[in-house]
């Protein structure tokens, strides 16, 4: 880490420069409900990829402030309003990131909660203290004003954009890069960082808020600037 | 631990803390007490409304920005929202926020509003208790007179806006007038629609669809319809007398006031007296909570006088309250908008415990000014507090007492609550957040939007 920083000027250019977005997100209410386990399981398999996505990745971003609890809204429902710890765990412990499409990810939590069904089938048609009710987002790309054409503009940018943005490059990219990866780390390869941007990729989104993933991402570029 | 009655007060409490007429160990009941209140004489300067950049200080210039750009899209483009009154009611006081922070955004926005008479508008009244689940029979002659003053309306009202917004049922038959041209109409829905009466509902139904998109401010309160289905949640504005931030001076005049003392926990719930708030329930958890540990119980909230339900709930309050000195029952005129906002920021805790309810934003104004809430789990109240994350949810009495002990011996976590709701009300229950669901919808539905 430290031979590839030395070795980086913060202010040479980029190839490409760094034009930082952010997503906007409108929630739509989708027809499928669920009073139990099962109904919970089947509407999983039917619904639309934008509710998966609402209830991962987005859920993150809407509770950007939470470094607690369960990370996503199927593990949340699981444990608030069906009372079965053990499958909130399961559910909890998949991480978004280790998905690059909305359809294995579906695959995944139906997969968790079939195998919970399965070992435990008197919580299958037990009814929830309150329904779980789908949502989707309607997504709009929001461009803001900050681009970076060299290591310096690209630290001094993290620190000044939205968290908002942080989940778009950070968090979202991958199912748009189809990569385990994300758009900060891509482009600090094309700078020829390569170790830096695999550290960025290993932040543990899930015990930290937001803005101390943003911390993390700056103090991580900043020692590469050093 | 920073919650306010906590720390030391600004003065100490003077002799004059308790009304100098109050014998000892006599209810101090100011519903019946307070003659003339000293707060009145100076309140503290109402601001001029707030402007858009006066939001940034709160939101951060990245918010602000986004939604400069998301409006930059729509200029030259029209909205208009149409509802049945431009003063009282929820629905007015949001368009008379909204309405003008869309005109600074430079996005043209329109406000019609209804003509009737009683006829119409108690017809309308009946249909929105019918559609929130009372008991109605749809009468040829009620159904008549919705369509003859909404025809009326359609004659005097233009509709060449981009994107036609109606509230609320009274307007819905103004979708006759939709052209087959790229206009868009969307039906804003305040009300809980999650158990209409089925005749009414068959009715308004086919008006309803006729729409582009259908908005609801809790998914719970959604139908199912041929239409998209959008959600955005009611707000407040974090600049209006009820949320601004005030002068510590003013916060110990109120306490001095009614004789609430700082130096100890304060639980209020800020409600009208009425029985699906469960004030007498509020009480009840009071005193099981008091067995473990010492505090004052607020019970704020609005005028009675002109509802004789409202009247008895608050005697009955008054007599569950019975000789208690630490009970402050507060029987507020509708303009004490300061004075709520004072006692929501001098409590240790807020309760919203009722057994029905709408959307309750009394959570989000106790979140917002960072409050640990414990709220039953009712109407919109989960989409504000999560359990254990931005408050607590209860089912019952006991549950409500024994989270009162557990808040008031665990302050560190009270203050975490309390600091998590206030962000997740920044992030969804202000007014700039419904302001840039509004231009996202509209950039939605007009095709504008970069996806």
């Amino acid at each position: 880490m430290m031979a590839e920083a030395q070795s980086h000027s913060p202010v040479r250019g980029a190839r490409t420069p760094f034009y930082f977005n952010s997503a906007e997100h409108l929630l739509r209410i989708e027809p499928q409900r669920a009073a139990t386990l099962a109904e919970l399981l089947e509407a999983i398999q039917s619904c639309r990829a934008e509710s998966i996505f609402q209830h991962t990745f987005r859920t993150l971003q809407e509770h950007h402030f939470i470094q607690e609890g369960y990370s996503n809204d199927f593990a949340h429902w699981a444990f608030f309003a069906c009372n079965e710890n053990g499958l909130a765990e399961r559910l909890s412990s998949v991480d978004v990131r280790e998905f690059t499409s909305i359809e294995t990810l579906r695959h995944c939590f139906a997969e968790i909660i079939d195998d919970y069904l399965a070992s435990s089938p008197v919580v299958r048609d037990r009814r929830a203290l309150e329904p779980f009710y789908f949502c989707a987002s309607d997504t709009v790309v929001v461009p803001t004003t900050f681009v970076a054409r060299n290591m310096k503009e690209f630290a001094e940018a993290l620190e000044r954009i939205s968290v908002h943005s942080v989940h778009y490059h950070f968090i979202e990219a991958r199912l748009r890069l189809s990569l385990r990866s994300n758009d900060f780390s891509v482009w600090l390869e094309q700078m020829g960082l390569k170790r830096t941007a695999q550290l960025l990729n290993q932040i543990d989104i899930y015990t930290s808020t937001l803005q101390g993933v943003r911390n993390r991402i700056v103090r991580i570029v900043e020692t590469a600037l050093a | 631990m920073a919650l306010d009655n906590q720390q030391p007060a600004a003065e100490p409490n003077p002799p004059g803390n308790v009304p100098a007429d109050r014998p000892a160990g006599t209810p101090l009941l100011l519903v019946e007490r307070r003659k003339s209140p000293r707060i009145k004489e100076a309140p503290p300067a109402t601001p001029p409304p707030p402007q858009l950049e006066d939001y940034q200080p709160l939101i951060g210039k990245p918010e602000l920005d986004e939604l400069l750009y998301l409006a930059q899209s729509l200029r030259g483009k029209a909205i208009k929202m149409v509802n049945s009154t431009s003063v009282g009611g929820g629905v007015a006081e949001m368009l008379q926020r909204v309405v003008p922070l869309l005109q600074e955004l430079e996005v043209t926005a329109h406000w019609d509003v209804l003509n009737g008479d009683t006829e119409f508008f108690e017809v309308t009244k009946a249909f929105h208790n019918a559609l929130q689940g009372g008991a109605y029979h749809l009468t040829r002659t009620a159904r008549e007179i919705f369509l003859r003053y909404d025809e009326q309306n359609r004659s005097r009202m233009s509709f060449d806006e981009d994107v036609i917004v109606l509230h609320d049922p009274q307007p819905l038959a103004l979708i006759q007038s939709r052209k087959p041209n790229h206009q868009r109409w969307v039906w804003r829905c305040h009300i809980d629609l999650s158990n209409p009466n089925p005749e009414l509902w068959d009715f308004l139904r086919p008006f309803v669809e006729r729409h582009d998109a259908a908005i609801f401010s809790s998914q719970a309160f959604a139908q199912r319809l041929s239409i998209p289905q959008y959600l955005f949640y009611p707000f407040i504005d974090p600049l209006s007398d009820k949320n601004r931030q005030l002068d510590p001076a003013y916060l110990q005049r109120v306490c001095d006031e009614f004789g609430i003392d700082r130096s100890r926990p304060i639980v209020t719930q800020v409600s009208r007296f009425d029985r699906w708030k469960d004030p007498v329930g509020v009480i009840q958890a009071y005193r099981l909570a008091k067995r473990y540990v010492d505090c004052q119980l607020v019970l704020a909230g609005g005028s009675a006088t002109d509802d004789p339900q409202g009247a008895a709930m608050l005697a009955e309050v008054k007599a569950a309250a019975a000789d208690d000195s630490d009970i402050f029952v507060l029987d507020l005129p509708p303009s004490s908008a300061l004075e709520i906002n004072a006692l929501q920021t001098i409590s240790t805790i807020v309760i919203q415990k009722s057994l029905k309810e709408g959307f309750g934003l009394t959570v989000s104004e106790a979140l917002w000014k960072g409050k640990p809430v414990i709220a039953s789990a009712v109407g919109g109240i989960p989409n504000q507090v999560i359990h254990k994350i931005t408050g607590m949810l209860v089912h019952s009495v006991e549950g409500c007492a024994y989270q009162i002990r557990f808040l008031l011996t665990h302050p560190g976590l009270a203050e975490h609550l309390g600091k998590n709701g206030r962000e997740h009300v920044k992030e969804n229950f202000l007014i700039t957040a419904s302001l840039k669901r509004w231009l996202l919808l509209c950039q939605i539905l007009l095709g504008v939007a970069r996806q």
